[in-house]
């Protein structure tokens, strides 16, 4: 089964690059062009918090995905089979016919 | 290609509007951040300079990630640093220093496009300027300046730079990419510098952290003021002087990337700054 790079906890970012740097290591490239993956910073009114956005280009899976989850300090990346990304977009899609379902019968009520 | 025997100079002249690149075949002793500050503070003494710099292991490996800022004080010469993305932006427009002279007639913002400067009026949103995510923005909000929304210097120097010079903000993108020779090796060496990260004097923490830095630590917000001129040369962070006050590792670093420096150099560098300070 194919792997994914997911950024599953972005609010973790400290903006860091550490994953920008290491993809464009592993094609042997050292600086942010055409980087397979991107940090932002967003822009705040409160100076206080500073967030950060990721963006991944989807050809970042034929990299060693997992060095590259693995370099962030912040886990903010998870390594996940394309099975398990189909079995929870099951689930879910399976839990909001419930949801639909409970709220028919609530009307019929 | 990594320059490793010319130091790039982006001369922007607040006074005439006018920027240009020079390239230095004579400045390669004094390594770069402060070292190459200090001389180019030197050359430039006569025209109050604000002069930034990276080192020439900025970008390249971990826990060098801070920019040295050179100027004159009240008639002083003081370094200070500054931590976020602005030393790999500068580094990856292929500059070694900015150098920053005169006064603008009117509240000035620099945009800085790899080797290329353009000047704009003060009210001109600096968000708009460059390539997001291959920029880094500072800015002055009339206290302090502010790089990347978040990191600071010591004192007051570099504001009272910025009055003077009717500075704004500046934004830095670059775009350039580099590969050194032996890929491999540099790649090794970069993990084994990496992995020493328990020799750093800082926890690792979850604050916003400096590129190419993965600590995370609460100390950098505030940057630096003055220290071990091989560190500052280099512009690594102060806390990671166990692994970069080391002459074999430097050494070994710089070999990397294909710098021909020799043991001598980086042993005399202390004093070549010390007789160029003497000199400003």
């Amino acid at each position: 089964m194919p792997k994914i790079l997911k950024p599953t906890q972005p609010e973790k970012c400290i903006g860091c690059e550490m994953c920008v740097f290491e993809a464009q290591r592993q094609l042997k490239k050292i600086g942010m062009e055409e980087s397979l993956v991107r940090v932002f910073r967003k822009k705040s009114e409160g100076k206080q918090n500073v967030e950060f956005e990721l963006e991944i280009d989807p050809r970042i899976n034929i990299l060693d995905i997992e060095k590259i989850s693995s370099i962030c300090p912040r886990k903010v990346f998870e390594v996940l089979i394309e099975q398990d990304l189909v079995d929870d977009k099951d689930q879910k899609h399976e839990k909001s016919a419930e949801q639909e379902k409970d709220i028919e019968r609530k009307k019929g009520l | 290609m990594i320059n490793t025997t010319v130091k790039k100079v982006l001369d922007i002249d607040l006074e005439t509007q006018k920027a240009e690149t020079k390239s230095f075949t004579d400045l390669n002793n004094y390594f770069g951040g402060t070292g190459l500050g200090l001389k180019l503070l030197e050359m430039y003494s006569e025209k109050n300079p604000l002069i930034i710099s990276t080192g020439p292991l900025n970008g390249f490996f971990p826990f060098v990630s801070k920019a040295s800022i050179v100027l004159i004080n009240d008639g002083a010469v003081e370094d200070i640093y500054l931590g976020g993305s602005i030393s790999t932006r500068i580094k990856f427009a292929g500059l070694d220093s900015i150098v920053i002279h005169g006064t603008a007639k009117e509240e000035t913002v620099i945009e800085i496009q790899n080797s290329n400067a353009f000047l704009k009026e003060g009210g001109t949103d600096l968000e708009s300027l460059g390539l997001p995510g291959k920029r880094t923005v500072i800015e002055f909000d009339g206290k302090k300046v502010i790089s990347d929304q978040y990191f600071t210097t010591p004192e007051n120097y570099l504001e009272k730079k910025f009055i003077e010079k009717n500075i704004k903000g500046l934004s830095i993108t670059g775009t350039e990419v580099y590969s050194p020779k032996d890929f491999d090796e540099y790649k090794n060496l970069y993990e084994e510098i990496l992995n020493r990260k328990n020799e750093l004097s800082v926890e690792m923490g979850g604050y916003p952290s400096c590129s190419g830095c993965p600590m995370g630590c609460g100390k950098s917000k505030i940057g630096e003021i003055g220290g071990n001129i091989l560190l500052n040369s280099l512009v690594a962070c102060q806390y990671a002087d166990k692994i970069y006050t080391d002459i074999g590792t430097v050494f070994s670093c710089l070999n990397s990337l294909g710098y021909e420096y020799t043991h001598e150099d980086i042993e005399n560098l202390p004093t070549l700054v010390e007789q160029t300070i003497k000199k400003i």
